[in-house]
């Protein structure tokens, strides 16, 4: 009988691209996607609001062999820093467990879709987000 | 849509290329064929195979065929689930994405650049004779959340015609509407349409095309009064690089055509380690 439970969410107390959802609002976007997806959910963990923590984020990490996977409620509260993303792919795949974007609609199971998703993180990056003011 | 001023392009641009887009920003849009019509016909039979099996049907001999008379098959009320599990299937074609961007490749590459993103999910339409369940008012996207630097690669899966097709409103009829929008200040959508409605063009979009258009022209569709059922798919595509809006990056888009030297400047760092 397996010991994992299912895929524990993940959503943020701090603005995720510049937007500050309300954490229920959250929960109802990653609670839709698994039920969308087929994926049983476990109860969101909470990061904190300080910029640049992602302290609960290691603790999820840390419950990696109880679960099947993880869903953020946006793939852009991942750490900003690349080499610090690249640890956490490398621990959930090491685990058996995958990732998955809420409000991307975005599974990320393997090498193909980190390159993917690296490639989104870089050129977001670079390209303006929004129309000049007084378009 | 801002009419542009007539005059001569500037840059490079010559030959087709040059034909293109000036035919492009005269009209708004583009009627070309199909770049790969082996894959369009793929695309159609993968796509009428799975509508079928929804439907409990064998697999079609001409999908065309089949396409056109769903309406024999299916009623309004089952129609929308009929449209989501077509969508959703093709959608997980491993194949389908990349099929549908070589569609129009080149006429991409000329009207919108050669470095892409591209919706993450393809859209399909489907009108049955008569229906009033699905239409879409008029609009443009850009209203609503779309970059006004997108393209829409509107495919029709079976010949569209007349109100089995859609319409758009000529640029420099949509400018002159779009410069006194205050008149419709308390007014509705209807209204609007009421008021564009003589000037309209219905596009004929045979089987084997497809219709390359900007989305900040108005337009949308009618109850489809044709003896046939419309299925047509659409898909947007922008410059990787030009502004985004409401449909954003990894949500809504992702990019196809990253380049070189694109990769190169977006992960160069200056030396670091000096001081004044």
């Amino acid at each position: 009988m397996s010991n994992r439970f299912g895929y524990r969410g993940y959503i943020a107390s701090r603005p995720v691209r510049g937007l500050l959802q309300p954490q229920h609002v959250q929960n109802l976007v990653v609670r839709d996607y698994a039920q969308r997806s087929k994926l049983p959910y476990l109860l969101s963990a909470t990061e904190y609001a300080m910029p640049g923590c992602y302290m609960v984020l290691e603790s999820v990490m840390r419950e990696l062999k109880h679960l099947h996977g993880v869903i953020c409620y946006s793939l852009f509260m991942l750490p900003e820093r690349a080499l610090r993303r690249r640890e956490i792919y490398g621990r959930l795949f090491d685990a058996g467990c995958t990732l998955h974007g809420a409000l991307e609609g975005m599974a990320v199971k393997g090498p193909d879709d980190v390159a993917m998703l690296e490639d989104i993180f870089m050129v977001d990056r670079f390209a303006a987000k929004s129309l000049p003011a007084g378009w | 849509m801002s009419v542009l001023p007539d005059q001569p392009l500037t840059g490079f641009l010559d030959g087709d290329a040059a034909v293109l887009t000036k035919q492009f920003l005269a009209a708004g849009h583009v009627i070309v064929p199909v770049e790969d019509l082996p894959g369009l016909k793929r695309l159609r039979n993968a796509m009428a195979g799975i509508a079928a099996e929804q439907l409990k049907l064998p697999t079609p001999e001409d999908a065309g065929a089949f396409l056109n008379g769903v309406h024999r098959q299916v009623s309004v009320e089952k129609l929308n689930d009929l449209r989501l599990a077509t969508i959703n299937a093709t959608n997980a074609l491993p194949w389908v994405r990349k099929t549908y961007y070589a569609l129009a490749r080149n006429a991409l590459d000329c009207l919108v650049g050669n470095e892409l993103v591209m919706q993450r999910r393809l859209n399909l339409s489907i009108q049955l004779p008569n229906d009033d369940s699905s239409l879409l008012a008029v609009h443009a996207d850009s209203w609503d959340g779309d970059s006004p630097f997108e393209v829409v690669a509107w495919l029709p899966l079976v010949d569209c015609y007349k109100t089995k097709s859609m319409y758009l409103l000529h640029p420099e009829k949509g400018a002159a509407i779009e410069a006194e929008f205050g008149r419709f200040q308390d007014k509705s959508e209807a209204e609007l349409f009421e008021a564009i409605e003589s000037d309209l063009q219905w596009l004929t979009v045979p089987f084997g095309s497809i219709l390359l258009f900007s989305q900040n022209l108005m337009h949308g569709n009618v109850v489809n009064r044709e003896p046939e059922t419309r299925w047509s798919m659409n898909c947007r595509f922008k410059s990787l690089f030009s502004p985004y809006a409401g449909k954003r990056l990894g949500e809504f888009f992702e990019p196809i055509t990253i380049r070189a030297a694109s990769r190169l400047g977006m992960a160069y760092k200056f030396p670091e380690g000096l001081h004044e």
